[in-house]
């Protein structure tokens, strides 16, 4: 599936550069936040800040970059219930 | 009572187990979890020297959690028979191991409560708290402050959030003035603040009035 992607800024009292993540039909999936200096090894990962729909789970995952990012995304998205 | 050191991140017993003996916490921090299907860990309580956190295993032949070491810790394992002597000879320690198991299950309540209830930073607060009031039973807390060697990971899975949002409500707590870290050390400038933000009333963990007062 093709993703979009659009920034954003989130109010998250540290890291504010995000991306709104829309799915193929152009419907909001993800809301991703680019994680700053502050956190030990995960610096300049990217964070799951929001999902919907298949993405909404416990447990919000952290990608080294954003094609990692958009794997995940997409295997979610595609999986069965 | 056989007694053992043993280092940080270790299992001392593991779901699914049958022991014959049970752990005494002499020194050191350690946390009961459960594991998921698919892998994720769930802290449904921290344990400090004192604790006995397998003690159900005397009557409950299989373990359904694991207890696993966040420090290095000096565990004494005692053998259910002793124990099983123990009780039949001491009626009162009988009713104090009784009440102990009985406070546990309200210290789960109130995490059920806590993980289920309570939005990040009072689920943070209110273990905070916790913490803070049953060190100071022990004699290892001061009135404002504790060495507490909790990592932020553990804290992501005692209160149900990513280590992202436990590391971002930290730092919004020490930017209100609620906490000051320095290392292992936690401090609480003002514990009556704290406790209001962390929903926080210790009588679930019934300890006597002069114990409470934390």
């Amino acid at each position: 599936m093709t993703l979009t992607f659009q920034p954003v800024r989130v109010v998250t009292g540290s890291d504010e550069e995000g991306l709104l993540v829309f799915d193929g039909e152009l419907r909001l999936a993800a809301v991703l936040t680019y994680l700053s200096e502050q956190y030990d090894g995960i610096s300049g990962h990217w964070y799951l800040e929001a999902g919907f729909g298949r993405l909404d789970r416990p447990g919000h995952p952290t990608f080294a970059d954003l094609e990692e990012a958009q794997r995940w995304i997409n295997q979610h998205l595609a999986k069965e219930v | 009572m056989q007694i053992a050191v043993i280092k940080e991140g270790q299992d001392v017993v593991r779901e699914g187990d049958r022991p014959s003996r049970s752990c005494l916490l002499l020194s050191g921090f350690a946390c009961v979890y459960k594991v998921t299907g698919d892998g994720k860990r769930q802290i449904v309580g921290f344990s400090i020297p004192g604790d006995i956190p397998d003690l159900q295993s005397l009557h409950l032949k299989v373990l359904d959690n694991s207890v696993s070491t966040l420090t290095p810790c000096q565990v004494g394992f005692i053998t259910h028979d002793a124990l099983r002597d123990i009780c039949e000879r001491y009626p009162r320690i009988t009713v104090a191991f009784w009440r102990e198991t009985l406070v546990d299950a309200a210290i789960f309540r109130e995490w059920v409560t806590n993980v289920g209830r309570r939005d990040a930073y009072s689920r943070i607060a209110h273990v905070l708290c916790e913490m803070l009031v049953r060190l100071k039973a022990i004699g290892l807390a001061e009135d404002h402050a504790c060495d507490l060697p909790i990592t932020q990971v553990e804290f992501a899975d005692a209160v149900g959030v990513s280590t992202v949002h436990v590391n971002r409500v930290l730092q919004d707590m020490r930017a209100d003035g609620l906490i000051e870290t320095k290392g292992t050390q936690v401090s609480v400038p003002d514990r009556e603040r704290l406790k209001h933000v962390g929903d926080f009333d210790p009588s679930y963990l019934h300890l006597e009035q002069d114990q409470a007062a934390a």
